[in-house]
């Protein structure tokens, strides 16, 4: 673990975030997409894409056999960039790549880091899996994160009992933030009771359908930069980068792991450290939501709960805006739907938006920061590949 | 009538050749790092615990312990008439995680801690994937 903090001195900001709704059909490609966010974010600016130096991206699924996508993007949208990030770590690559953006900021190398994420899986799949993936898991049926949670599901469920009803809390307290959220997908936009989550059909047993994400096209992106350039642009509206934190393939050398037990033991606490914090301090958490499951296992491994009492904790906790812990106020990807690997962005957008103070029906009362999370990538039955948490503030 | 999809197929890798050549011969390799003393699945091109590339093939117990399992409901290609079947993570005997089918026993029936062992299903181009089935 490091002991230091980059963001220390808190001189790194966020000045303007981007998102196009949720669409199941958008009709658009990634490149498309990430267009419409760059537009949002250059009118938010007032920068043109002239000034843009830095650049970051997510290989998204639609684009994988494009080896040279982040070049043909920058190419579309008539940016010369000095610094170019791709990155492929599933649904952390957009905290992760916040982070490399600072650094490069940091470093002195660009301006302006703008880190768009888009994807667009209603397109036919290029993705093409190899390694262990189409050796040992394909030919088993172990179909990936359906599987991979539903197994994490029973090894939880077996060591410490898991209350579904407790899930289902959660997946109501989501579907709420997606009803008030114009950029969830419509489909989702209806609320749903603890009874319709219990009764929705297995998919992985013990897993349900509504413990998992619906797959939609989508795109988001914000806008980085030092704190003494946003002063001089005038900048209004900011959100500090407080601390990071970032790990893959944690605990390598366990051959049996159990499931359940992931990265955000390290990050979790490291990044709340890092900040100062502990998760009493915590004002509101974003959580990537890929399964309901991921979201207790993340508050029992930070510290909000002890381990194995997840399921009493998500009981005896308002998660709503005006509840004691506000946690995806916008639905999160499981009720706002996933835009592919572009999913990791609604909960990152999500707190920036709230910090701002613009999500309307929804904004949480007070908030002086956020805990924000990343999950990406499933391995060979262990935990998930990697995990990262960031602080912001106001 | 489009023809149904065919199961995924194990392709073999410079590294793993020889697993799935022993696994025509019913045999579970496993490798093994002589100086960490421990054994690793799924193969690799070193050992995860030494970053040795010394890593010995050793034939497998086969025999392990149920640590989790689900309900495979969605099927992935090619799997579409065999739901709804159980996939198992088994710990083996020798100290790896290995997942596959779980055959000849409903989900209700597989039970965690339940002994199995490794048993193989011949595919359709003759090569054989391992799956368990229980350890009476």
């Amino acid at each position: 673990m490091t002991a230091t903090n980059f963001l220390s001195d808190k001189d790194i900001v966020i000045i303007a975030y981007g998102e196009v709704k949720n669409e199941l059909r958008s009709g658009k490609t990634a490149t498309e997409l990430t267009a419409d966010v760059m537009v949002q974010l250059l009118a938010k600016t007032g920068l043109t894409n002239r000034d843009v130096d830095g650049f970051a991206l997510l290989l998204p699924l639609s684009e994988t056999g494009f080896p040279w996508y982040s070049n043909v993007v920058v190419e579309n949208l008539g940016i010369q960039a000095r610094w170019l990030q791709i990155t492929d770590i599933g649904g952390c690559a957009i905290l992760g790549n916040i982070a490399r953006a600072a650094a490069a900021l940091k470093c002195g190398m660009i301006e302006f880091a703008f880190c768009i994420h888009a994807d667009a899986p209603s397109r036919p799949s290029v993705a093409e899996y190899f390694n262990y993936r189409s050796e040992f898991q394909e030919p088993a049926g172990y179909q990936g994160p359906l599987i991979a949670f539903g197994l994490m599901t029973d090894a939880y469920d077996q060591k410490y009992g898991l209350k579904p009803e407790a899930l289902g809390r959660l997946a109501v307290a989501q579907r709420n933030g997606a009803v008030a959220n114009e950029n969830a997908l419509e489909k989702l936009r209806k609320p749903i009771t603890v009874d319709d989550y219990l009764n929705s059909r297995l998919v992985s047993e013990p897993m349900r359908l509504l413990d998992c994400v619906m797959r939609c096209d989508g795109a988001n992106g914000v806008v980085v930069t030092t704190l003494e350039r946003a002063k001089a642009m005038g900048v209004k509206k900011m959100v500090r980068l407080a601390s990071y934190s970032e790990i893959t393939n944690y605990d390598p050398t366990n051959s049996t792991p159990d499931a359940f037990e992931t990265g955000f033991q390290v990050v979790g606490p490291d990044a709340l450290n890092k900040a100062g914090m502990t998760p009493r301090d915590v004002d509101m958490f974003h959580p990537y939501d890929d399964f309901l499951i991921a979201m207790l296992l993340k508050l029992e491994q930070i510290g909000f709960c002890k381990r194995g009492e997840g399921s009493d904790y998500l009981m005896s906790t308002d998660f709503s805006p005006t509840g004691n812990l506000p946690l995806n106020t916008g639905g999160g990807q499981i009720s706002a739907g996933q835009p592919g690997l572009a999913g990791g962005g609604l909960n990152v957008i999500e707190a920036v938006r709230q910090l701002m103070g613009e999500a309307g029906s929804r904004q949480v009362p007070n908030a002086k920061n956020a805990l924000v999370t990343g999950i990406g990538v499933v391995p060979y039955f262990r935990n998930w590949g990697s995990s990262v948490a960031m602080v912001m503030e106001v | 009538m489009a023809e149904a999809n065919k199961r995924p197929v194990p392709v073999p890798s410079h590294t793993s050749k020889p697993f799935w050549e022993a696994g025509k011969r019913g045999k579970f390799l496993l490798q093994y790092d002589s100086v960490a003393k421990k054994y690793q699945f799924f193969p690799r091109p070193v050992s995860i615990y030494s970053g040795s590339d010394k890593l010995e093939w050793r034939e497998a117990s086969g025999r392990g312990t149920l640590v989790a399992r689900t309900n495979v409901q969605v099927p992935h290609r090619g799997f579409e008439k065999l739901v709804p079947f159980v996939l198992a993570a088994v710990n083996l005997e020798e100290g790896v995680r290995v997942v596959a089918r779980l055959i000849g026993v409903s989900y209700d029936q597989a039970k965690h801690g339940m002994k199995v062992r490794i048993c193989w299903e011949e595919l359709s181009d003759g090569s054989r994937m391992f799956a368990f089935e229980p350890d009476m």
